[in-house]
This record gives C-alpha cells, structure tokens and sequence, in this order.
C-alpha cells in the first residue's frame, strides 16, 4: 500500500510537467508563418551620423519559392519593385539605389527570361537624419510570383527606426 | 488511533482522486494537441494553395482546382475590349475555354499564345477561347496593347468581380476553365500548363456533352 501511495505521489508530480512539456513541443512544432504578402521587411532600426548624408540598406526577404520583379524588370507590363518612402520630419531622403535583379526562367517558358529579386535582397537609401530618435515610413510596391502563378500587386509598409548620432 | 477501516476508505479516495486528476491532465493535453495540429493544418492550407502545386509541378492537383469541376458553368455578361457585351450564353452548345489572366502575369502570357494555336486548331470543332482580364484599374487601351503584344485575338473581357466570385477564383492567376457544349465545367486548372496539357482539357471540353 505504501508503495503505491509513492507511486502514485510521483505520477501526480510528473504528470503537469509532462503535459507541459508536450504543449511546448506541440506549439514549437509549426513553422514560422511566411509573410502574407510573400515579402517581408527585415530591417528595424538603423543609426547613423546625424546631419550629413548616410547610406544605409533597407533589408527585405522573398519567401522561397516566390520571386518578385526588379526595379528594372525586362518587360514593361510587369510591375517594378519600387519603394515610396515617406521621411519624418526633419529627415530627408536624398535618393534610392536598388540591386540588380537576378535572372530567372519560367519552367514553361523555352524562350524569355525574367529580372527578379529572390531570397534577401537590400535597397540602399541615402537619407540625412536628425540628431535623435526618428522614422523612415513608406510603402514597397511590389507583385509576387512563383513557377506557376501570380498574386496581385500587393504593398508592404516600410517602418525604420532612425536614431542620428 | 484511527480505525483501520477509516485509513483504507482514504487511501481508497486518495487513489481515486489521484487517478481522476491524471485522466483530466491526459484530457487537457490532448484537446490541447488536438487543437495545435487543427491549427498548424489550417495554416498550410491556407498558406500553398498555389506554391505547393508549384512545386509539384502540376498546379491542377491543388484541390481547391477541382471545386468548380463538374457543375454548370455560372452564367455572365461582360464587356469586351471594343465593348460589346460578350455572354457566356452566347456560345451555348460550343465548348469553351475561360482563362482569367492579367497583363503583369508571366505565366498567363506563356499560355496566351497556346490558346490562340488551339483555338485556330480546333475551330471547325467550334471551340472558344474567351480571356478574362483581372487587371485592377488599367485603361482598356492598355490591356488591348498588351493581349495584341502577347499574340491573342480571341475576345478578351473586361474584369467584374462579381464573375471573379461566381467562378470561386483564388488570390492567384492564371485560372482556367473548360466548359463542354452542354454548359458543364469539365476541368478546372490553376497556374500554367504545358501545350499539351491544354490541348488535352480541350479535347475534353469538345468530347463532352455531346448535343
């Protein structure tokens, strides 16, 4: 009878645990949702010298599988991947230097070839800062694709903390 | 001094209420996991409908592709690029071809030329090829430039969501239906085919609901 109090003391000890245990496994279990929209923005928070002109990259992710046009995509019925920014006051963006897309093929497609951006890809802004905390805010315009289909043109928000030393 | 029989009747209920809360911790954890997984399926679902028929390779196995298979084709009416109202009614005991495209969608100007060589093809078959632009807010000089440039002169329609629901259409383009002459969808298909692939639905569409 002793033994089967301990015993039974030990089990009502473990038994939330390993519950717990499992919901926790369970709940590491799925993978990260991939961003909606096929594009996510990676970056969220630069510093730079304040009052003079500073680079600084803007990091977004195409979710594998999927690519999107370059800024300077070989047709011109598709959609460039373009960035609108809208700097806080005080800060001014001085221009936009994209990277150059890479070179892709439909598995259809025997003849054209496509200029995209696939994986991570950084869109380099000059801007000058104030001294302080500001935000860089806009809108990455965009059409996503993978082998087969197309999703409709679509916009991402863009918002970067900038802190100007 | 407690009786003997007082200490089993506790040890007895100690028992019961032991095994009771073990079997309600089972319980929980189970509804819990039960609940996670009904969770991480619906995500997936929701998440490749078009990306995991990519990589198959064959975007007809997607099942949400076979959801207007087999019904009647909804009825509409829509404007053409010179516009004149074009209905599906008007081509009824032909077997016809409804592909929604857009003029940023690669894959659908891949097809687009195919679609035409059949149509020309199967003619004296009576097949049509009808396309459905999805274009939001493009001027109709637009898309009239770009299904020229693309090779078709099929009729192309002008977009209406309303049709866009009727015929269930994803978040994804290009959308193919094959109606045979009885009105009936036999083939629905979602993402780009090969030649070969479209002539074969088309084929179906022309054997089928023979009048």
């Amino acid at each position: 009878m002793k033994a089967a109090l301990i015993g039974l003391c030990v089990a009502l000890t473990c038994a939330p645990s390993c519950a717990r245990l499992v919901a926790q496994e369970i709940q590491l279990g799925p993978a990260a949702a991939p961003h909606k929209g096929h594009v996510e923005l990676l970056s969220d928070a630069v510093e730079v010298k304040a009052g003079e002109p500073e680079v600084v990259e803007l990091r977004f992710r195409v979710e594998d599988g999927f690519h999107i046009n370059s800024h300077t995509p070989k047709d011109e019925l598709l959609i460039a991947t373009a960035l609108q920014l809208s700097p806080a006051r005080g800060m001014k963006v001085v221009d936009e230097q994209y990277p150059h897309g890479s070179t892709f093929r439909l598995p259809l497609d025997s003849g054209g070839t496509l200029d995209v951006y696939q994986g991570e890809f950084r869109v380099s802004v000059r801007l000058v800062a104030p001294k302080g905390s500001s935000t860089l805010t806009g809108l990455l315009k965009y059409q996503a694709c993978d082998n087969a289909v197309c999703y409709p043109p679509k916009t991402l928000p863009v918002m970067v903390a900038v802190t100007g030393h | 001094m407690v009786p003997l029989s007082v200490r089993r009747l506790a040890i007895v209920a100690l028992l019961i209420a032991g095994v009771t809360l073990i079997v309600m911790a089972g319980t929980h954890n189970l509804r819990h996991r039960q609940a996670e997984m009904q969770k991480a399926q619906q995500s997936e679902v929701q998440l490749t409908p078009a990306s995991s028929a990519a990589t198959s390779g064959d975007p007809s196995e997607d099942p949400a592709a076979k959801t207007m298979k087999g019904k009647a084709a909804p009825s509409f009416t829509l404007v053409d690029l010179n516009g004149k109202k074009v209905s599906l009614a008007d081509y009824k005991g032909r077997p016809v071809v409804l592909n929604f495209w857009a003029t940023y969608c690669g894959p659908c100007k891949l097809e687009m030329p195919w679609f035409q060589d059949l149509q020309n093809k199967y003619k004296d078959k009576g097949l049509v090829v009808l396309g459905l632009d999805q274009d939001e807010g493009m001027a109709v000089n637009e898309v009239a430039a770009a299904s020229k440039r693309v090779g078709v002169t099929y009729p192309i329609l002008l977009p209406n969501d309303k049709v866009s629901k009727s015929y269930e259409l994803g978040d994804y383009i290009p959308e193919t239906f094959y109606v045979d002459k009885s009105g009936k969808i036999v083939d629905e298909t979602i993402g780009a085919h090969s030649k070969d692939e479209l002539e074969a639905d088309i084929q179906k569409a022309i054997g089928s609901g023979g009048m």
